[in-house]
């Protein structure tokens, strides 16, 4: 059997998968581009807003096999440093007058705030995930909704620099898709990256057998929190560049709602898959932006049809438990996009389905 | 030379006592063997070993220092590994990345790891299995795998727990070839539980014998052998599989 000829291959083997994923995002970026409407523009931004925030819960989640409820928390934290650090000094002071001097005379671009925003997260998470990560299941799972929990409390709450539950506004707007889409790739990359790298694959074998990584020598919190700080920092900056697609943040734009559609996307599309993270947006996202289409009516020739409202929320929960009644594991289950067109699985021939990670062999 | 020892071991679960005052040594490039029936208390002392269970008494030491208070990934990345009954592969990963993750776990970069994995694939004689997925393996394989995957980094000592269960007459064979040149070849100290005494006494330099978290009987195979104790724990005890079993390996071996 002729064995893979170098010992750097992971990397080439599997590069495939975020390639493809990012040309599926440029197609919806060209599309927004082509089409020039404002609304449709503002979707597709939306939409690679949500692939940064879901592609930052798989990084954690889809690796370590923890379900996080609190990595919004993160988001929010972005959201603020983008506040913090672009809106104007005149408007900051009167808004968040507990701001320390030079904070308030800062004034940086949206990118340097997404970085600031991402590097903020990434340090609250290596603080919570100290000790966080010692836990495991559910005791996990409840701590990070506690940490959610708390994040939105105290920003709800500390007037003088988050102007509690008021909106923050004058964060300055960026409307064009490109900024989105370079993060979004970025944070596709970062994710992928991640997966193969030696704490990636460390994680994902204590997500399959913890007791048996700890015997091979895997330190399991170790390479939890290394997973936790970088989804955190994904998070942050996804949640610095939402500020910075509507102009304002709320203690609850970073709450149990974004949560909610979130997991939902990464369970739809496959946990264990950064292509699932990746599919799971865009069906949705594309599900949702069609049902609201259809509620606000569509002219048929001479009379319109318009769905009654509230049907977008009971169409998509539908969808979703179907998908998950037929695919339980989600719609990528464990494995990646590697462009194959999927094949029958062959006795004997590991088919897409039981191949694991971006690891999983490519020969 | 290194050596691992057991000093006067005890661990006591809600009342049981699982282990008393049991002591063991094993040296490098020994083959030590651990029996007993059923719920002697084998892999309670694995995990004493290994990290994964505190003693409530005594200590064990490497080379005269204690290990006590090491997680299991510090006591593997000091030499010291382990396979578990019934395997437990990783298994949605490849075979050749099961053995990775060790390399990793003790600190290598992937590349350098997988260079390892492929050697010691090859090693233990399983390369062609290198990108079969671990969870759709024979048993037989299994094992294999999970050998491999604990001899990454080449550790100081191996502690095997039950690693010829459910294998053919042949396939033990082959096993014990392999346990042999563990311990000539790599000069690595291996600690053998196996309920296929057969196995044990036909590969063992050292046999100890714990019935009922106590030891029995140590001794080199003939003693064992010839012990009246040995073969009264087994009957008194056992469940009915092991007599034959005992029987057996008594008759081969003698
Ligand atoms: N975590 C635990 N909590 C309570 N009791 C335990 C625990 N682990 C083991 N025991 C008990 O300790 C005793 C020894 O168990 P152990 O697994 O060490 O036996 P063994 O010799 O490996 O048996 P087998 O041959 O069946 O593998 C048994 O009575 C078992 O029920
Ligand atoms: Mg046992």
């Amino acid at each position: 059997m002729a064995r893979r000829p170098s010992t750097a291959s992971v990397a080439r083997r599997t590069i495939v998968t975020p390639v493809l994923l990012s040309v599926l995002l440029v197609i919806f970026a060209l599309a927004a581009w082509a089409a020039g409407s404002r609304p449709f523009n503002q979707t597709v931004i939306d939409i690679f807003l949500q692939v940064i925030f879901v592609v930052g819960l798989y990084t954690f989640i889809g690796n370590s096999g923890v379900i996080s409820f609190g990595h919004v928390a993160f988001a929010c934290l972005g959201g603020y440093v983008a506040a913090w650090t672009t809106i104007k000094p005149m408007m900051k002071s009167s808004a968040m007058p507990g701001l320390p001097d030079w904070l308030m005379q800062m004034e940086i671009p949206f990118w340097a705030a997404a970085i600031a925003g991402a590097g903020f997260a990434a340090f609250w998470a290596l603080v919570f995930g100290a000790v966080l990560m010692r836990l495991s299941g559910i005791a996990a799972s409840i701590a990070t909704f506690a940490m959610l929990a708390m994040v939105n409390s105290i920003y709800s709450n500390w007037d003088s620099v988050t102007a509690a539950t008021s909106s923050v506004v004058g964060i300055p707007i960026v409307r064009t898709v490109w900024p989105y889409l370079v993060a979004a790739v970025l944070s596709v990359f970062a994710a992928w990256a991640f997966s193969i790298s030696r704490h990636g694959l460390a994680l994902r074998a204590a997500r399959d057998e913890p007791t048996a990584a700890a015997a091979s020598g895997v330190d399991i919190p170790r390479v939890r929190l290394v997973a936790f700080v970088l989804s955190g920092a994904i998070m942050g900056a996804g949640g610095a560049l939402y500020a910075h697609s509507i102009g304002l943040v709320t203690p609850d734009t970073f709450y149990l709602g974004l949560t909610f559609t979130t997991l939902s996307m990464l369970v739809v599309g496959g946990m264990g898959s950064l292509s699932g993270a990746v599919i799971g947006v865009l069906i949705l996202s594309s599900l949702i932006q069609i049902l609201r289409w259809l509620e606000a009516g569509v002219a048929i020739g001479e009379s319109s049809f318009a769905l009654p409202g509230g049907v977008q929320e009971i169409a998509l929960g539908v969808v979703m438990i179907l998908i998950l009644m037929f695919r339980p594991a989600g719609i990528m289950g464990n494995s990646e996009w590697t462009g194959r067109l999927p094949r029958f699985a062959k006795p004997g021939a590991p088919g897409p389905d039981n191949r694991s990670q971006p690891t999983g062999d490519q020969t | 030379m290194s050596d691992l020892r057991a000093d006067k071991v005890s661990v006591a679960f809600a009342g049981l006592k699982a282990l008393s005052d049991v002591d063991l040594s094993v040296a490098s490039g020994q083959i030590v063997g651990l029996i007993g029936p059923n719920g002697a208390g084998k892999t309670t002392l694995v995990n004493v070993l290994t990290g994964f269970q505190a003693a409530t008494e005594g200590a064990v030491r490497l080379d005269g220092q204690p290990l006590s208070g090491l997680k299991p990934h510090e006591v593997r990345r000091r030499g010291i590994a382990r396979t578990f009954q019934g395997g437990r592969l990783f298994r949605d990963l490849a075979v050749i990345d099961n053995l990775e993750v060790t390399g990793v776990g003790l600190g290598q970069s992937r590349a350098a790891a997988l260079a390892e994995a492929e050697a010691m694939l090859d090693w233990v004689g399983i390369a062609p299995l290198a990108d079969r997925i671990a969870g759709t393996l024979p048993y037989t394989d299994e094992r294999r795998v999970a050998i491999g995957r604990a001899l990454m980094g080449r550790p100081k000592f191996l502690l095997l727990d039950e690693p010829a269960a459910g294998m053919s007459a042949a396939e033990a064979q082959d096993l014990s070839a392999l346990i042999r040149r563990i311990a000539g070849e790599m000069g690595c100290g291996v600690l053998l539980i196996e309920h296929n005494v057969g196995l044990v006494l036909g590969l063992c330099d050292h046999i100890v014998v714990l019935d009922s978290g106590a030891t029995i009987e140590t001794g080199p195979p003939a003693a064992i052998r010839a012990s009246e104790k040995v073969r009264h724990a087994y009957m008194g005890t056992a469940a009915e599989t092991d007599l034959p079993v005992l029987e057996a390996g008594l008759e081969v071996e003698a």
